[in-house]
């Protein structure tokens, strides 16, 4: 057998590609023909091997940096570079774990995996079915690859889509939301289920959520996004250490990250609602909180 | 009054629902019996109606043989060669129209919902046409067609055709951009993208375009065959009207409505076969 | 607080969708004090809901009792009729959008003759002006934002004056921020109006800033797995989210509610397998 049987097998802690944001801005025109700016002179590295979150208030323009990023959308200005090369368009390097999942429908768990080797023909079809069977074997799907999946539950979907992902072995795995719809159990499954995957690759990861929790579990470096349009409001450091194991959760370290984080996504919500009047819900939060500081 | 309160915290109907405790469950199956057993009384009671018209006199219905005479008459039609080569003919026709339509709708509506060139040529003229109902074509087919034989097949493929070619349109612009951005992702071609993506996610869609428009197909045929041909069902059943033998009209409607409730059955079965990946439903 | 005792004997419920009998609840044995704030937690599908909607008279129980003071709310073939004395608030909200805030407030108890228009209009200023929702009693529901919609709903349970208040995730779709500013403010209402609190989450840290009891549920079958106190003082501000005990506490039970978690998550791969 070659090396590369199941996908990740790069060598542990290498790490994989790099990513930079450079000054990337991105607007585009609503219905009504106005100018929206949606990413504003962005800038963030997310490093080999290190599992970078972004996290900011709904609406700043999370998702069009993600789609930036997998080159789905061009920037206006700035650049986004994977190892130093500047993106242009989407490709297997970049690989996207989208928001809603999108395994597709017509297709059986085995096939969705095996379509990234199918279609860039890189191997014979009984060795990418090969492959793909052990993959999912390792995610625990190994009863499942003659299944549609429609017939998974919600938890088995985002594990067949990150096999979808890792079999093409990317260099950066881009994921929007992917635990989202999830009831809150499973979703914390899912959060140790990708640690654990996490720890065991090191495929560099930018990862989008609005869960604080969910960020501080699974980030290494948590960016800290402004109200629209995006830019970066602050990095922090999460310095909790690897393997995370839930427990984690509970120490007094993880409590003031979250405090610190809370407190930041709070000022950039209340600002927001000083431009724009959205979120009337956050600006009473912020200002009932530091009453009672 | 007293449970207002309540009401005014009235649960979403689900929140009751989401189980179904024992007795209610009981309940349930009971009903589903009681159900049928009403639908059984009144199609009794509308056989007996029919039956008994004449004699009691109920306006409309006593002009219509009774159903001891259709059932009479429909042995002495089934027997016959008559009768079945014009089921015969009429299921040919239906066949021709009914792929072409497929055939011809679903490439051209594949073309129109990708390219936007191949859209704007082509929408005009189709919403100039579509309205007009199949039927209203009849004249000019016999006239443009040589034979009555592709006239008729030409009202079938009519009727189906639109209902393909608007269900396609609307299947394949609608495909959830996710997917294609997954498939790019993944480094497809644009003939990936088509055969894998755009054609299966289509799929569905022109499964219901292909189910509504067999209804459709034999709306047509029957309409066709009466005006513009000499053999068929619809021929027969018209034929049978103009020398007034009223069991046998009964008959041949029967007949009509079975084959199409037959022939939806098979594009049903056929579709099912098509989109694997969907639940029945 | 005289009022409120609500106490399981032996509940246990089956389920039986077409003859394929499912063990939802066993061998519930649960006593809430008066104004005692009780946090329900557990798995998905392990019971909790249909064990809310036992007390508020929307489903029945297969075994065991449920008796509010006294009163038998639900025992095999019988169970009380929804009423005014346990208001159910739900997760997805039930206000009536097409009635003002101040009327979906009021109508309860207006109507019941319990009290004027008059008297339940000046209570309902009150309580909505200690939720900070001054100014909105004449607004359509979805004119609110979902944070002030939860707040209103929680008010019109309040002026009701029921002897419990049943939350099923009331918070679940609210964002981290303005969630643990909702927690706040139903501490602050409790303080004013203790009432006895039945109140389901998925969310750990929830359940120990709000309860003074947390019970975690198994996955199904729901049973009783762990009952905890919890010993930190209200009233609570969200400073103790960091404190020592909060995330000794924290750490425990989050140990008990993974195990479950996980249980319940693999017995429902095992069961899809099939």
């Amino acid at each position: 057998m070659e090396a590369r049987t199941c996908a990740p097998a790069r060598t542990p802690g290498a790490g994989s590609g790099e990513i930079a944001v450079s000054h990337a801005s991105v607007g585009m025109y609503d219905r009504d023909g106005k100018p929206l700016r949606l990413v504003e002179d962005c800038s963030f590295r997310a490093e080999r091997g290190l599992f970078t979150v972004l996290i900011g208030p709904s609406g700043c323009g999370k998702t069009t940096l993600m789609n930036l990023i997998a080159g789905y959308i061009g920037a206006d200005r700035g650049a986004v570079k994977l190892d130093g090369v500047d993106v242009k368009g989407p490709g297997w390097d970049r690989l996207m774990v989208f928001q809603e999942t999108a395994l597709f429908p017509w297709m059986t768990t085995l096939e969705n995996v095996a379509y990234g080797p199918m279609v860039r023909g890189i191997k014979t079809m009984p060795q990418i079915r090969a492959e793909a069977g052990a993959l999912l074997e390792r995610f625990g799907l190994g009863e499942f690859k003659n299944r549609y999946p429609r017939e998974l539950s919600g938890g088995m979907q985002r594990r067949g889509e990150l096999a979808r992902a890792l079999i093409n072995d990317p260099l950066v795995l881009l994921m929007d939301e992917p635990f989202r719809g999830l009831d809150a159990m499973t979703r914390q499954l899912m959060q140790e289920y990708l640690t654990h995957l996490f720890e065991e690759t090191r495929t560099t990861t930018i990862f989008v959520t609005s869960e604080i929790d969910e960020a501080i579990f699974l980030a290494d470096r948590l960016v800290v996004l402004s109200r629209a349009p995006a830019r970066v409001a602050a990095v922090i450091e999460v310095d909790l250490p690897r393997p995370r194991r839930f427990e984690q959760l509970s120490s007094a370290r993880y409590a003031a990250l979250k405090e610190e984080a809370l407190n930041l996504l709070y000022a950039e919500a209340a600002a927001a609602f000083a431009e724009t009047g959205a979120g009337a819900d956050i600006k009473e939060a912020f200002e009932k909180r530091h009453a009672a500081d | 009054m007293k449970s207002l309160a309540s009401t005014a915290a009235a649960p979403p109907a689900n929140a009751v629902e989401r189980g179904t405790p024992l007795a209610s469950g009981i309940k349930t199956h009971l009903n589903r019996h009681f159900d049928l057993v009403v639908g059984a009384i009144t199609l009794i009671a509308f056989f007996l109606a029919w039956q008994f018209a004449r004699p009691l006199g109920i306006p409309g219905l006593s002009a219509v043989e009774p159903p001891t005479r259709v059932v009479a008459a429909s042995w002495d039609l089934l027997s016959s060669a008559t009768f079945w080569t014009a089921c015969y003919k009429s299921a040919l026709r239906i066949l021709a129209g009914f792929a072409l339509a497929q055939i011809i709708g679903v490439p051209i509506g594949l073309m129109m919902a990708t390219n936007r060139m191949a859209f704007h040529t082509l929408f005009p003229i189709t919403e100039i046409l579509r309205p007009i109902p199949p039927v209203a074509w009849i004249p000019v087919a016999i006239i443009f067609w040589p034979t009555r034989e592709m006239s008729t097949v030409f009202i079938v493929f009519l009727g189906a055709f639109w209902i393909v070619l608007l269900n396609t349109i609307g299947g394949a612009s609608t495909i959830e951009e996710s997917y294609k951005r997954a498939a790019l992702s993944l480094g497809s071609s644009r003939w990936h993208l088509f055969r894998y993506i755009v054609l299966p996610a289509t799929m569905p869609s022109i499964v219901t375009g292909m189910v509504v428009g067999m209804g459709i197909s034999w709306e047509m045929v029957v309409a066709a065959e009466m005006i513009a041909s000499d053999t068929g069902l619809g021929y027969l059943l018209w034929q049978s009207f103009e020398i007034n033998a009223g069991a046998q009209v009964i008959v041949c409607m029967l007949a009509i409505g079975i084959a199409g409730f037959v022939s939806s059955a098979l594009i049903s079965r056929v579709g099912r076969l098509l989109t694997p990946w969907q639940g029945r439903r | 607080m005289s009022r409120g005792a609500l106490s399981f004997r032996a509940v246990r419920k089956v389920y039986d969708p077409e003859r394929k009998a499912v063990l939802a609840l066993d061998g519930i044995d649960l006593d809430i004090a008066p104004g005692e704030f009780c946090a329900i937690v557990g798995p998905s599908g392990c019971g909790k809901t249909t064990l809310l909607n036992a007390v508020a008279g929307f489903e029945t129980v297969t075994a065991g009792t449920i008796q509010l003071d006294g009163r038998t709310l639900a025992t095999p073939g019988e169970s009380a009729a929804p009423g005014e004395d346990r208001i159910v608030v739900f997760q997805h909200g039930a206000l009536f959008p097409w009635r003002s805030v101040m009327w979906n407030i009021t109508c309860g108890p207006v109507m019941q003759g319990r009290m004027s228009a008059r008297e339940a209009n000046e209570h309902g200023m009150r309580l909505l002006a200690r939720v900070g929702l001054k100014g909105c009693e004449d607004k359509y529901p979805n004119d609110l934002s979902g944070g002030q919609k939860r707040r209103v709903e929680i008010v019109r349970a309040l002026v009701n004056d029921p002897s419990v208040l049943l939350l099923d995730e009331p918070f679940r779709a609210l964002d981290a921020l303005t969630k643990s500013v909702m927690q706040e403010y139903l501490l602050e209402l409790l303080v004013q109006f203790p009432k006895t609190v039945f109140f389901i989450t998925h969310d750990l840290e929830e359940a120990i800033f709000l309860g003074d009891k947390v019970v975690v549920f198994t996955s199904r079958p729901g049973r009783i797995k762990e009952v905890v106190t919890v010993d930190i003082p209200k009233p609570r501000s969200h400073e103790v989210l960091t404190s020592a005990r909060f995330l000794e506490l924290k750490a425990a039970l989050s140990q008990v509610v993974h195990t479950e978690a996980r249980r319940a998550f693999e017995a429902g791969e095992k069961e899809m397998a099939r």
